[in-house]
């Protein structure tokens, strides 16, 4: 019985331990670290992600901020002037959005995989909030929302590059500019071999507001008439200071 | 130097900001303007959300207010009672302003009723100044007020309701006009960020008939008031006052307005006016092309 007992707990401990080491892990990454801190002086930020490759195959990195719904307009001219007069919802956006690849991009994966998991720019989808949208206008409407992100550099124009340092150990870097959206940032890592996703790894990133900016926007979001009420006293001392300098002169 | 601004969540060029603020202030010293028509326009411009932009530039209104109404307030130019209902209006306004300023927002209009707004406004105010100070150069200056009042004024306003006598302007009026006054001025805070003193010093000579001296006082003295309102209403409403750039906007305007006032003495009330209309009617033109010229791009996206 206790023998029994014993091989069982040496199988499983080598089990373990076989799970811990050789792990089967295709691919590991990890980020230099996991928080980007806008603080007054924030001026953009880089993103480093280190990882290693234990196989030979490709590389494709996204990084996706936080969703959220959007509106986007277009302007005709009515009247003689320039005004918005259609406009279009769509749900789920993020607000930021980039990605790596380790090889050119096209050859990697085909196009429906890309789709589904939203690896590339012309590949993301938004969806419209309303069903009843001719496919043209969606079109369109999609187009102009990904230029207006492209315009705020939120979304990338050309892929980054994931370089490779050594035969494994690979770098990529992403560049969040200083009017990067607050939130959680997702990042996916796939390792893909013949046009196959053999393993895919999460990680993300915490983009937020610290020490006074974030004090600030605490403030003015939980206590809003307080805050105005300070802003107001801060230029009532400033207009009457400004009066009284003034006199003595 | 890049500031970033924790509400409007963008970085700004913090001495950008502050020289066109001080420059504003500048001139709001030399013709005791507030200058909110200027620095706004410019907010927006810039990249800063119009709701910020407003909302931020009323704070800023407070201050150089506060540091003119005093000054009047030390040479007794200013009615208090009339400016106490002025802001009773006032505040009254600032809040129909927000709600106006909600519904243009979700209705996806508010870039251009702001644009609209100030093109009408500012041109129509610009080419009345023009031709004021033009025509004065020409004419010796009549008495334009007796005129008014006596031509266009009495019947409707007499026949107004709740009465009140305003024995420092020795006016005996219905308390609905300077309240009504004021109820304009601060819509004007709350959706286009600015004292509206342009529009309410004109309104309580021509249509209150109050004495000229008492006026610049009085309409300072509301206007705190009514941006005040107008700083709280977005910040309570829409959440769209950053602190940052309000002390930037703040100090700024305070040390532009203190060299300003010193060279003020150096420019001549008529030039003033010239200078002053002129300046107006180019911001008016430069906003028009927001209207009327086809834009690069015609699809804009923003959050829901």
């Amino acid at each position: 019985m206790i023998r029994a007992l014993l091989i069982f707990l040496v199988c499983c401990l080598s089990v373990s331990y076989a799970f811990a080491h050789s792990n089967g892990d295709a691919i590991t990454i990890d980020l230099a670290q996991d928080h980007v801190d806008i603080t007054t002086g924030f001026n953009g930020a880089r993103l480093h992600l280190f990882g290693e490759v234990t196989q030979n195959g490709q590389v494709v990195i996204t990084v996706k901020g936080p969703k959220k719904d959007m509106v986007v307009r277009q302007k005709s001219r009515i009247g003689g002037v320039w005004m918005n007069s259609d406009s279009m919802r769509f749900e789920n956006v993020p607000q930021f959005y980039d990605f790596a690849m380790s090889d050119a991009e096209s050859d990697v994966l085909d196009s429906a995989k890309r789709r589904a998991l939203g690896i590339g720019f012309s590949y993301l989808k938004f969806d419209p909030k309303d069903d009843d949208v001719s496919e043209d206008k969606r079109k369109r409407f999609q187009n102009a929302l990904l230029r207006e992100k492209q315009s705020e550099k939120l979304f990338p124009i050309e892929p980054e590059r994931i370089v490779f340092l050594s035969d494994h150990f690979f770098r990529a870097e992403f560049y969040v500019p200083s009017n990067v959206p607050t939130g959680q940032y997702m990042i996916d890592t796939f390792f893909i071999r013949d046009g196959d996703i053999v393993e895919q790894k999460k990680t993300s990133v915490k983009v937020a507001q610290i020490g006074f900016a974030a004090g600030v926007k605490l403030f003015a979001s939980s206590y809003s008439f307080a805050y105005a009420i300070l802003i107001i006293l801060i230029a009532v001392v400033a207009g009457w200071l400004s009066n009284a300098v003034r006199l003595e002169n | 130097m890049q500031v970033h601004l924790p509400i409007a969540e963008m970085s700004i060029d913090a001495e950008i900001i502050f020289l066109v603020s001080a420059f504003v202030g500048f001139l709001s010293g030399i013709f005791g303007i507030g200058g909110g028509f200027l620095t706004t326009p410019f907010l927006i411009f810039t990249g800063v959300p119009p709701g910020v932009a407003v909302g931020t530039q009323a704070s800023q209104l407070v201050a150089s207010s506060v540091s003119g109404a005093i000054g009047h307030w030390r040479r007794a130019n200013v009615d208090l009672k009339i400016g106490i209902v002025m802001l009773i209006g006032g505040v009254l306004g600032s809040f129909v302003g927000i709600m106006i300023f909600k519904l243009l927002q979700h209705l996806g209009q508010i870039d251009f009723a702001i644009s609209f707004l100030y093109v009408l406004l500012l041109s129509s105010i610009g080419i009345m100044m023009l031709g004021e100070s033009v025509f004065s150069k020409f004419f010796k200056k009549k008495n334009v007020r007796k005129e008014f009042n006596m031509l266009q004024v009495p019947r409707f306003i007499n026949s107004l309701p709740y009465k009140m006598r305003f024995p420092r302007s020795k006016l005996f009026i219905s308390a609905l006009v300077p309240g009504g006054i004021g109820f304009v001025g601060g819509i004007l805070a709350s959706v286009l960020g600015i004292g509206g003193g342009f529009l309410l010093v004109p309104a309580m000579i021509y249509i209150l008939g109050m004495p000229t001296l008492l006026v610049a006082g009085t309409s300072l003295f509301q206007i705190i008031f009514t941006t005040a309102s107008a700083t709280i209403m977005h910040a309570v409403f829409n959440g769209t006052v950053d602190m940052v750039l309000a002390i930037i906007l703040i100090i700024g305007g305070v040390i532009g307005a203190q060299i300003g006032i010193a060279c003020a003495r150096f420019v001549k009330a008529q030039q003033a006016r010239l200078i002053m209309a002129v300046m107006v009617l180019l911001v008016a033109l430069q906003l028009s092309f927001n209207l009327f010229i086809e834009p690069r791009e015609i699809f804009t996206a923003v959050l829901l």
